[in-house]
């Protein structure tokens, strides 16, 4: 207040001129407070621009004032607009004498540049000068914008100059220069470029030792840093760390470090961190550092903020490290005040460190069920989404479908498309392992589609159609009588209320999943081929702008279904083949015309693949129908190929006196695809090409036999199953009846396409699950995970199946028997509602030792079978997400500590309300 | 690591931005900041003081017309951050005596200058509030 006042006397002093000048700045900011809108804002910040334009150019510019222009400038480029014109002025005023100015202008540069930017190159010889200053407060300027705005090819030029700075008197400068060092660590992380052979971290280690606190600190972060990169060399270093963080813990640090009577809590924070990354997956490591984690554990409270701020680090690191009873039940322990507490703040945090221990003790989440209920309630966006990650955590076979009911309410109401792809690959991801039934997973999955399908990866939907094609009739059936549910309900809203808002239409990926479906299993339907048929035929009307993917898709579907419903002389059959522009005489009506029309605009159609889809499908359907239903059987997705089937297929035996005679011929000699590739990047490199382009390999006209070759690798394996089914037993019967079509040429492209794509015979079958890295327990475990994860599929029989089914049943069970036992003690429904919800949720594995300790019923012999899976299966998930290699030792103890104890404590948790049911 | 800090007013004008470890463009950091604010002014006190935003979190807290956020990455301690907001609204207590917005409007170099000893390549590395005023306290002489 005083310097401006000063300022204000001086300018009073040099008279009237200056004295307008100087109210400048005080006009813009008091303009900039007053304004109401941004467009004012904006408007004062142009008029601004213009007149800074104009002082700066001004060859009298007086430089005493620099500064001024400098802030001016931030405020202008903060408020979004752009001074770039001013840069070169701001290097010019970093190298003014007066220190105000020359701060200024470094801060408005790190402000404005970084450190991609040319102009740098301009500022290297004044932050060299700079560095070497007198003046502490000089060279700190300089180091705080070397942290910022020097790059990669200039670090050589100030790197000596910086490690000199480490011996400075000063603490301050010493600190700073500890973090441009930290920076040009990162610019170089590998240390192959500008810093190959530099030991940075020697420079660290020295440092940590440096007697002043703020630079030890400053020395904690470096080091933060590299740990996080790679922690293996800095393991020696956990002797330190563990005494510096019980140093400041037992507050031998001097009083200023205190922060509301903590002893200097960011650094502890620090500290506890860098144990984290130390000691996870290590554990000599880890118990080195247990009992210094429980002192700060301890001597850390929750009367101020920041005490629980210390706690809840503490607890991660505990959940981070390899994994120590007492920690952890202290850790347990030391969160219960969170979730109970009204703090929204400290219930976040809560639901946070309770997710982590959960991901090790599964019980633990039990102990707090009302509290997690209340955060799941909770109108905050933020407590909700923690507590749906911790609901993910805890998943289990026996409460998936609760919890997949909750994230798809949330998934349903939520508009951020961060959050929606989240949940999105959390639902598929838990519905694939956890799946009760394969009915539950084909219906759940279908739903994400809808509600998210823009977010689902199209792995996703290949492992859906897998699953559906692997499962018997009636599944098939309940497939498409819900897929052709969901296209009504879409055709119905659209005929119901045209005028209402623009309805969500259904995401490509689900499209392709329905037309493959009703494709392969529409015979099925419980309604007339014909009906089914207007249902496929109004994704058209309902979706304009379906994308020539979902058409092809459709044509495949439309010759799949005639061929399954007597051919051309069925109903769909005789729609499709309707001459174009008769007036549905044959039997359609106007929705045979509408497909006669879809037909036909096909076959003329631009896209390629879209034609040779429609040939296909009227070549096909005029075939007689015994060579039709060998082409296109039905139900034979799932087919097994034997190898030498394959291999047929693989090589095309059949195609080879063709080959010869077209080699005869005159043909061009087949190329494979690596070949052609080096011959055209040839041509590239010698640079303009003269001769003529050979044919695009697509545009051939492709023998009928093939459905889908051409199209993307994605498109084609989603209806491989057909293709391949089909062009194995066309083989025979191609030879001497569509060779006509196929053009030699088109037979020598053929070849590597075919080898392409049925390269790896993909036999239906669990596969997915060995696409899961190899796990390192037993085989025993990933046998048990891997059938607990198959929702009872082919290879594991109905044995999980039904297991899991029964789970549910004795729990909803036990959830019901508690309800009614509440509800005699006079309880709102409301009431009656959360706990059967708590019960579904927690209350499952308490269910299974009820039931195994009343009745040795059947199922629960394979219910403690899959006990163990879960727990194996959420310890690796723990491991993959740490990313480190735990010797197999870990998965033993973790068996050994989580299985038995978890059942105690669930006993203890859900007795009472299972025994006021009884 | 932080990676972002802006004050706000209620009325969603920026009073300072400050980004570190990262470079956005004027017209990105327009953008990010409109969203950011518009979002946290949404909240209501009954709600925690953390939310998400693409790919970082925000931790906000309110003093009288003006909001602290910090943009921070997943691996920070939210409730650390909320303190440090405070730690650094004391020192600028201490500087200013009694900081309103007007200090912060009229000597944004200074709240700057204050920051950079504080916070560096997005780290807290200090907060003992004597270590902190003094390179400031001294320029002011």
């Amino acid at each position: 207040m005083q310097s401006k006042l000063e300022k204000v006397v001086a300018g009073l002093k040099t008279g009237p001129r200056f004295l307008k000048e100087l109210r400048e700045f005080d006009n813009l900011v008091k303009a900039i407070g007053e304004c109401k809108s941004k467009a004012e804002e904006d408007r004062i910040i142009t008029q601004e621009l213009e007149l800074l334009k104009q002082r700066l150019s001004d060859p009298k510019l007086d430089r005493s004032r620099g500064k001024e222009y400098m802030i001016r400038l931030i405020y202008c480029e903060m408020l979004g607009h752009d001074a770039s014109f001013a840069y070169v002025k701001a290097l010019q005023f970093a190298s003014d004498p007066n220190i105000h100015t020359k701060k200024a202008a470094y801060l408005a540069l790190t402000q404005f540049l970084d450190h991609n930017n040319q102009l740098v190159l301009l500022l290297v010889n004044t932050l060299l000068s700079d560095l070497k200053s007198d003046n502490y407060l000089i060279v700190c300027t300089a180091l705080v914008a070397a942290t910022k705005l020097i790059g990669a090819d200039l670090v050589n030029a100030v790197y000596p100059v910086v490690v000199g700075r480490l011996r400075h008197p000063k603490e301050h400068v010493r600190k700073k220069a500890v973090l441009a060092l930290h920076w040009f660590g990162q610019l170089d992380p590998r240390r192959e470029g500008p810093l190959a052979g530099v030991e940075l971290d020697k420079h660290f280690r020295t440092m940590l030792c440096d007697k002043d606190p703020s630079v030890m600190s400053a020395a904690l972060c470096a080091l933060h840093e590299c740990i996080r990169s790679d922690p293996r060399p800095y393991k020696n270093l956990i002797p330190s760390f563990t005494s510096i963080l019980k140093q400041v813990a037992e507050h031998r640090l001097p009083k200023s470090y205190d922060y509301h009577r903590f002893p200097a809590p960011f650094i502890q924070i620090k500290l506890l961190k860098i144990l984290a990354l130390l000691g996870s997956g290590d554990r000599a490591a880890s118990e080195n550092m247990a009992a210094v984690l429980l002192q700060a554990l301890r001597r850390a409270n929750s009367s101020h903020t920041i005490g629980s701020a210390i706690i809840y680090e503490c607890v991660r690191t505990i959940t981070t490290i390899y994994p120590n009873p007492q920690l952890l039940a202290a850790a347990a322990e030391s969160i219960s005040p969170f979730l109970l507490s009204p703090s929204h703040n400290l219930r976040y945090t809560g639901i946070t460190a309770l997710a982590g221990i959960t991901a090790l003790n599964p019980a633990a989440a039990a102990e707090h069920q009302v509290a997690v209920l209340d955060c799941l309630e909770d109108p905050d966006d933020t407590l909700k989404l923690k507590t749906l990650e911790l609901l993910y955590k805890m998943t289990r076979a026996s409460n998936i479908q609760v919890i997949t009911d909750k994230m798809m309410g949330y998934l349903a109401t939520c508009s951020d498309e961060h959050i929606r792809r989240d949940i999105v690959r959390k639902v598929s991801d838990l519905a694939e392992r956890y799946a009760p039934s394969p009915a539950w997973f084909v219906s759940t999955l279908s739903e994400v589609f809808r509600l998210g399908g823009e977010h689902v990866d199209e792995g996703a939907a290949h492992r859906l159609v897998r699953l559906i094609a692997e499962q018997d009739a009636g599944l098939h059936g309940s497939a498409v009588e819900a897929y052709l549910g969901l296209l009504e309900a879409q055709g119905g809203e659209g005929a119901g209320a045209p005028s209402a808002a623009p309805k969500k239409k259904l995401p490509e990926t689900i499209l392709l999943v329905i037309c493959w479906v009703l494709g392969e299993y529409g015979h099925l339907a419980r309604r007339p081929p014909a009906a089914v048929l207007s249902r496929l035929l109004s994704i058209l009307s309902s979706h304009k702008a379906a994308t020539e993917r979902v058409r092809g898709c459709l044509l495949t579907a439309l010759t799949k279904l005639a061929a399954h419903t007597g051919g051309a002389a069925g109903p769909v059959g005789a729609a499709l083949l309707q001459p174009h522009g008769s007036a549905g005489g044959g039997g359609g009506g106007p929705m045979g015309r509408e497909a006669a029309e879809l037909v036909h605009q096909c076959l003329n159609s631009q896209n390629l693949e879209l034609q040779q889809r429609a040939h296909e499908l009227t070549t096909l359907l005029s075939l007689p129908p015994p060579l039709l239903s060998s082409a296109l059987p039905v139900d034979a997705a799932c087919e097994e190929f034997s190898a030498a089937e394959l291999a047929e297929v693989a090589t095309l035996p059949f195609l080879d006196p063709l080959v010869t005679r077209a080699l005869a011929a005159g043909a061009a000699p087949y190329l494979p695809p690596e070949a052609r590739g080096a011959k055209t990047g040839e041509a590239q490199a010698k640079g303009l090409r003269f001769e003529a382009y050979e044919p695009a390999p697509y545009a051939v006209p492709l023998a009928s036999s093939s459905t889908s070759y051409s199209a993307g690798v994605n498109d084609a394996r989603l209806h491989l199953g057909s293709t391949s089914a089909s062009t194995s037993t066309l083989a025979a019967a191609a030879s001497s009846h569509t060779a006509a079509a196929a053009t030699p040429a088109a037979g020598n492209q053929l070849q590597p396409q075919l080898v392409l794509k049925s390269g790896g015979p993909r036999k239906w079958g669990p596969a997915q699950y060995e696409s899961e890295p190899p796990s390192q327990h037993t085989a025993g475990h990933s046998a048990g995970s891997s059938a607990a994860a198959a929702h009872g599929t082919a290879a594991a029989g109905a044995g999980p199946a039904s297991s899991s089914a029964a789970g549910t049943t004795t729990q909803s069970g036990g959830g019901r028997h508690s309800r009614s036992g509440s509800g005699s003690a006079v309880v709102t429904a409301q009431n009656a509602e959360r706990e059967r919800l708590a019960a579904s949720l927690f209350g499952t594995a308490g269910g299974t030792a009820a039931a195994a300790a009343t009745r040795p019923s059947p199922a629960h012999r394979p219910q403690q079978q899959s006990q163990p899976s879960n727990g194996s299966a959420n310890a690796s998930q723990q491991q993959q997400q740490r990313g480190t290699a735990a010797a197999p030792s870990a998965m033993d103890l973790l068996m050994d500590l989580d299985v038995p104890q978890q059942q105690q404590q669930l006993t203890a948790a859900v007795g009472p309300a299972s025994g006021s049911g009884r | 690591m932080i990676k972002f800090m802006l004050m706000v007013n209620k009325q969603g004008q920026t009073r300072l931005a400050k980004y570190f470890a990262e470079f956005l463009t004027t017209d990105e950091r327009r953008a990010l900041e409109g969203e950011v604010v518009r979002k946290c002014l949404s909240r209501t006190d009954k709600q925690c003081s953390f939310y998400e935003h693409r790919q970082y979190k925000v931790v906000y807290r309110r003093y009288a017309s003006l909001f602290f956020m910090i943009g921070v990455d997943d691996d920070e301690n939210e409730l650390a951050i909320l303190e440090f907001i405070h730690c650094f609204v004391e020192v600028l207590d201490k500087h200013f005596g009694q900081v309103c917005e007007l200090d912060i409007m009229n000597e944004p170099e200074m709240v700057h200058y204050i920051l950079d000893e504080m916070l560096l390549g997005g780290c807290v590395v200090d907060t003992n509030k004597a270590n902190v005023l003094e390179p400031v306290q001294l320029l002011e002489g």
